[in-house]
């Protein structure tokens, strides 16, 4: 019903293939009505557990069909255990219980989303089925075999952020696996280094991936206190992080991600109040110092970059930040010249520049 | 990418076209595809009822038949699915509240339907009692969607007092990130779609003093690309439905001005299929209601002349919305 | 069945040449009478791939300095003194070239369906070999070139400063055909890129030498309008066809096998094939005003035929050709390091690309090629030689002394790949030759018969070669209406795998 990326085409069908059209609607809701009567009797047997398996592959956004499923695997092909929630399917016959173990349904159940995961990444229904199945193998299965399809999943997340590295459901969902595998249910550790490194990986292979720098920010504080990071250590950590981000605003001043990742670490620098402070205890005078080296660093990108408003924007920020710090009043030095260009390379937020230059009055 | 500004300077809004496409969409069950959509069935209703409004033809579609296809959806427990025979959700549910406010048809929820309150029950039920956070049904998904989803209809209903509200709200600040967006859940990615439906619950709630207005505010502007259209994360591409979610966004923080309006009008535009009627993602890309809802409720927010204004918190027209609340 | 001689042909095809088996594929879908010959006993004639024993008689034939108007001066050797190496573990090809993923080749192949027969394999790296400076000994090392964004932030060998003058020039050319770049360069179209590079963008040596080899140049000194095209090729076709690579490599022999997936597409369309067969004299036959011109075409096994439109290669250099030395070499390391994966989620390359730039000194004695040596190193995946070898493709323009230079080119290369300062890998089989080709390819069209030039000696894909074998198509279709214009080389698969119905599983 929302289509991306489709070219507009005038469809124009021959008789015979609007009867063939005709057919394949038949069919499918043929498979619709069995699927549907057999539902509203409350029987989730393995025949409509069978149908499901066909009309998913058709159309695996039929979230209903989903849930259909679902109540069949409870019903008729998983155990019954005591912690699953109310569902109507208590009267269902224990002897269509197949006695393949809920680990082999399980996998088997992952397996069969798999295909349709790689051929439909954006579906919501698809991974959110995934995730029931992987929580019924927390509530199912001896702890090793749990933790074992836990981790297997984290490898297909980095699979689908190979082909789509910004997915934004992948992401998420990486957050949450990783969760799981940390949590204590699973036996689990912090996985924030690798998970950092695995940050560090994606950037390299693409500096505008900004999903991967957002989940290094989140990351930080995480990996920070793990290591027990005392103050030196968080402020050579810090160094460091402005070093990669300014390597890569040294090649790709244009790109918004370095820009956002930037202003991440000033704000940490500058301590607004915003989230986690990697070094919290900078004294006035230092962040001063931090700063200023920021404000050097980034003007010296305009010697070979000089129509890049990114640059501008940022000197504009910093400084005012800088006054702030310093307690001195009236705009920063260069503020006009800034805006100037601003407004000469970004006339499209020719509004917001009237308003910054109005609130520096 | 430049020249959909080109060759479109002024094509002007195809009213007619659009009105046309928008009354055709159910008729073509001969298409395999009207089929394999009845998952969205009730959102697509909306959708279109959204675009007549908008397009300040209201009237086109038939009162009655509406509100019978609606209440056709709903469950005993008061939920609505995307159509007769579909489990019910909370993104149907709201649909299905959101065009029963359009209609007028809440007297008819009463009468006819399972009524209001039980519909506000299967809603309040929905809170995670914990984060205050919303599922989308039994099966525990949570997103910023849903819960945008529930305090919308509550509110339309004059049933917000089901849940907590403050809890909802606390939730929304913790799904806040560091560049002043949101995202779906604590930790998610900034995200156009996601930052509209928090901003508009903590509108909804009355506490946008909650939100970094400035930060967000030119995070916002920064989705607008050269070609006018706004994209949904840095380093995207354009789309219209973003001419929504970023659009009415600014809208409620007040910052529409930071950005190029008639470029995105332009964009807008250029997406449109003159002769057929609909809008697309971008130019010269397929047609659907959902882009036509968003599209036609981007021009309406940038007062493209001839539109019924439209409430950013909502998506429904501003009138109908300040009746319901009293405001 | 009718005899070849009684059978009215409508097209006479020689040679298996890329070209001529290029035309085979247009044309498989026509319903016309073809006849493809090739005097050789194998297909693909200059882009052939041969087996060991298949090389050693082909060296024999073309020991000359003359050859046979395409190669000569062929030289086996067996340095190890192998000789219980098996032939028919072997593949090398003749003349190996990389494919831009945004070759119209490609989309070519993919529009005809023909890919489906082929299996591309990635081109990784592409390298510079440098001498050692800093040490007293002769070793050389190898130096990934930065072609993207990413592989300029990572690179920690260039300067803070020089990597953003080679951004700039990177962006510079993705876009260089559109304004305002083209006033930067059009007035200077004519210099060499390198100037070019120095005076407009401040990259040092170092930083000329990575670009100029991207171009793959064969003499160096490529002008600044060329040298942007094909860096803008390079460039655009990164990461087209999954993460990590520009360039493509069909399994076991390149384009020997688009030669070989053309006739076969021939073949499967009713044309018939004779191999050890090739044109030795055509008669026009005189043409009365209704009759459609013919040709009476007397093959190699003195069999008339007759066919109304010749198609065929001219085989010899016409004037002035260029000539490249070849030093294919097999080696028994796998050589790992220069076919790391170096981007996440990038399939394992199978092809890298190493290149010792014009004036390098190599070896001890400080002696210099005046043009660039290029060396192809082809991973055992990619079907030329067994698992635990490498097969080594080197080549520079002819001079008096480029074998020699080849020679050592190749021994410095195997010392910079020697790990642990152990011995270098060994040479188990080498072959050496010279090759002609043109710089732009060309085809002669006289009444219905199509005579193609020799093919560019480019170490990448040249676009420019299917403009002769559409002409060639547009000879023998002379009537074809725009809708069968635009319908060559697009073909709909023969299997019909569209007409499965998804709905019964």
């Amino acid at each position: 019903m929302a289509s991306h990326n489709v070219a507009r085409t005038t469809r124009v069908r021959t008789e015979e293939q609007r009867l063939q059209e005709i057919e394949k609607i038949n069919k499918y809701r043929g498979l619709e009505d069995q699927i549907r009567s057999q539902a509203a009797l409350g029987t989730y047997t393995l025949q409509l557990y069978d149908l499901t398996t066909k009309l998913l592959r058709l159309n695996p956004e039929y979230y209903t069909v989903w849930n259909v499923r679902r109540r069949c695997l409870l019903s008729c092909l998983l155990s019954t255990t005591t912690d699953q929630p109310a569902s109507d399917t208590q009267d269902a016959t224990p002897g269509a219980k197949n006695q393949q173990s809920d680990g082999d349904v399980l996998q088997s159940e992952v397996a069969f989303t798999m295909p349709l995961l790689m051929e439909f990444p954006k579906c919501y229904w698809i991974w959110n089925f995934r995730q029931w199945l992987l929580s019924q193998a927390i509530l199912r299965l001896p702890l090793p075999a749990a933790r074992k399809i836990w981790e297997t999943e984290l490898g297909l997340v980095s699979k689908m952020l190979n082909r789509d590295q910004r997915n934004y459901h992948a992401w998420g969902y990486r957050r949450y696996v990783v969760a799981q595998l940390e949590s204590p249910e699973l036996d689990g550790k912090s996985m924030a280094e690798d998970e950092f490194a695995y940050t560090t990986t994606m950037i390299q292979a693409n500096l505008s991936n900004f999903s991967a720098w957002h989940n290094r920010s989140l990351l930080i504080p995480k990996v920070l206190e793990q290591r027990g990071s005392d103050d030196k250590a968080r402020a050579a950590f810090l160094a460091e992080e402005l070093d990669l981000v300014r390597d890569g605003l040294n090649v790709g001043p244009e790109d918004q991600s370095l820009w956002y990742y930037h202003q991440f670490l000033v704000s940490q620098i500058v301590g607004d109040g915003n989230g986690q402070s990697i070094t919290p205890a900078l004294t006035v005078d230092e962040k001063i110092t931090y700063l200023k080296r920021e404000i050097d660093e980034i003007t010296d990108l305009l010697e070979d970059y000089d129509d890049i408003k990114w640059i501008y924007e940022a000197l504009l920020e910093y400084n005012l930040a800088l006054n702030r710090l310093e307690d001195k009043s009236g705009g920063a030095g260069n503020l006009q010249t800034w805006l100037t260009k601003l407004r000469a390379l970004d006339p499209m937020r020719m509004g917001r520049w009237k308003d910054v230059e109005q609130q520096a009055k | 990418m430049a020249q959909a500004t080109a060759d479109t300077k002024s094509p002007g809004l195809a009213t007619d076209a659009h009105v046309k496409y928008v009354l055709t969409l159910d008729t073509k069950t001969d298409e395999l595809d009207y089929w394999m959509t009845e998952h969205l069935r009730l959102n697509g209703a909306y959708w279109g009822l959204c675009a007549l409004h908008f397009l300040s033809h209201p009237e086109a579609l038939p009162r009655k038949e509406t509100i019978d296809f609606v209440l056709s959806c709903q469950h005993d427990n008061g939920g609505f699915g995307a159509a007769p025979g579909h489990d019910a959700h909370i993104l149907s549910t709201v649909s299905a509240v959101q065009i029963l406010a359009m209609v007028d048809g809440f007297e008819e929820l009463d009468a006819r339907g399972k009524g209001k309150a039980v519909v506000g029950k299967f809603i309040a039920d929905l809170q995670n009692p914990d984060s205050g956070s919303f599922y989308g049904d039994e099966w525990g998904e949570e997103d910023t969607r849903f819960l945008y989803a529930a305090l919308n209809a509550l509110s339309l209903l004059g049933l917000l007092s089901l849940v907590d509200v403050d809890k909802a709200v606390s939730h929304v600040v913790s799904c806040a990130n560091f560049d002043g967006g949101y995202g779906a859940k604590p930790g998610a990615e900034s995200h156009s779609a996601q930052i509209f439906t928090c901003v508009a619950a903590l509108a909804i709630a009355g506490r946008l003093d909650l939100v970094d207005q400035e930060k967000l505010g030119r995070w916002l502007s920064e989705r607008q690309l050269p070609g006018g259209g706004l994209n949904g994360r840095p380093e995207k591409k354009e789309d219209v439905c973003y001419s929504w979610w970023v659009l009415s966004s600014l809208q409620i923080i007040d910052r529409v001005h930071w950005i190029d309006r008639q470029a995105l009008i332009d964009f807008i535009l250029g997406c449109q299929d003159p002769e057929k009627g609909g809008f697309s993602d971008r130019p010269g890309d397929m047609v659907d209601v959902w882009h036509t809802c968003f599209g036609s409720a981007g021009l309406s927010l940038l007062g493209y002349p001839g539109m019924e204004p439209v409430d950013p918190r909502y998506c429904m027209p501003k009138k109908i919305v300040a009746r319901i609340l009293g405001e | 069945m009718e005899s070849l001689s009684d059978t009215q042909w409508d097209v006479v095809i020689s040679g298996t040449g890329l070209q001529q088996s290029l035309f085979a594929l247009a044309l498989s879908r026509s319903g016309k009478n073809i006849l493809h010959v090739d005097p050789n006993e194998y297909y693909g004639e200059a882009e052939a791939v041969l087996s060991l024993q298949e090389v050693d008689e082909w060296a024999a034939n073309h020991q000359t300095a003359e050859g046979d108007g395409v190669f000569a001066a062929a030289r086996a050797t067996r340095p190890g003194g192998a000789e219980s190496l098996s032939s028919r573990a072997y593949s090398l090809a003749l003349a190996p070239q990389l494919i831009h993923t945004r070759s119209e080749l490609l989309s070519k192949l993919v529009s005809s369906k023909a890919f489906r027969q082929l299996e591309f394999l990635a081109v990784g790296s592409f390298y510079i070999l440098q001498p050692k400076a800093t040490e007293s000994s002769s070793a050389s090392s190898l130096s990934r070139i930065p072609s993207t964004r990413e592989d300029v932030f990572t690179n920690t060998t260039i300067s803070a400063k020089a990597k953003r003058g080679l951004m700039k020039f990177l962006k510079f050319v993705l876009e260089y055909d559109a304004e305002p770049q083209t006033d930067v360069w059009r007035s200077r179209a004519g210099d060499s890129l390198a100037s070019f590079l120095a005076n407009e963008f401040k990259l040092d040596a170092d930083l000329q030498a990575y670009i100029i080899t991207l171009t793959l140049s064969l003499d160096g000194k490529i002008s600044t309008e060329a040298g942007l095209a094909a860096i803008h090729r390079h460039l655009t076709s990164m990461g087209v066809f999954g993460p990590g690579f520009a360039a493509v490599y069909p399994k076991w022999g390149g384009l020997s096998e688009v030669a070989q997936v053309g006739c076969r597409a021939g073949a499967v369309g009713g044309a018939v094939y004779m191999l050890g067969v090739g044109i030795k004299d055509v008669q026009k036959t005189s043409a009365a005003a209704e009759t459609p011109e013919e040709y009476n075409v007397v093959l190699s096994n003195n069999m008339t035929v007759k066919s109304k439109a010749i198609v065929k290669g001219l085989g010899k250099p016409t004037g002035e050709g260029r000539r490249l030395s070849r030093l294919t070499a097999i080696v028994d390391s796998s050589l790992p390091s220069i076919f790391k994966t170096v981007t996440e989620g990038a399939p394992a390359p199978a092809v890298a690309v190493v290149a010792i730039p014009a004036g390098t000194a190599l070896g001890e004695d400080g002696v210099s090629s005046e043009y660039p040596i290029y060396a192809l190193a082809h991973s055992s995946e990619a079907g030329e030689c067994p698992t635990g070898q490498c097969v080594l493709y080197l080549s520079t323009l002819t001079t008096p002394s480029a074998q020699a230079h080849l020679q050592k080119a190749l021994s410095s290369l195997l010392a910079s790949l020697s790990q642990n300062s152990q011995e270098p890998p060994k040479v188990l089989y080498q072959l050496y030759y010279e090759q002609t080709g043109v710089d732009t390819p060309s085809v002669n069209i006289d009444g219905q018969t199509a005579e193609f030039s020799l093919l560019p000696l480019d170490l990448a894909f040249n676009d420019a070669v299917l403009d002769p074998v559409k002409s060639a198509w547009e000879m023998v279709n002379l009537n074809a209406t725009d809708e069968e214009r635009a319908e060559y080389l697009v073909f709909t698969d023969r299997e019909g795998a569209d007409a499965e119905d998804e709905f019964d599983d």
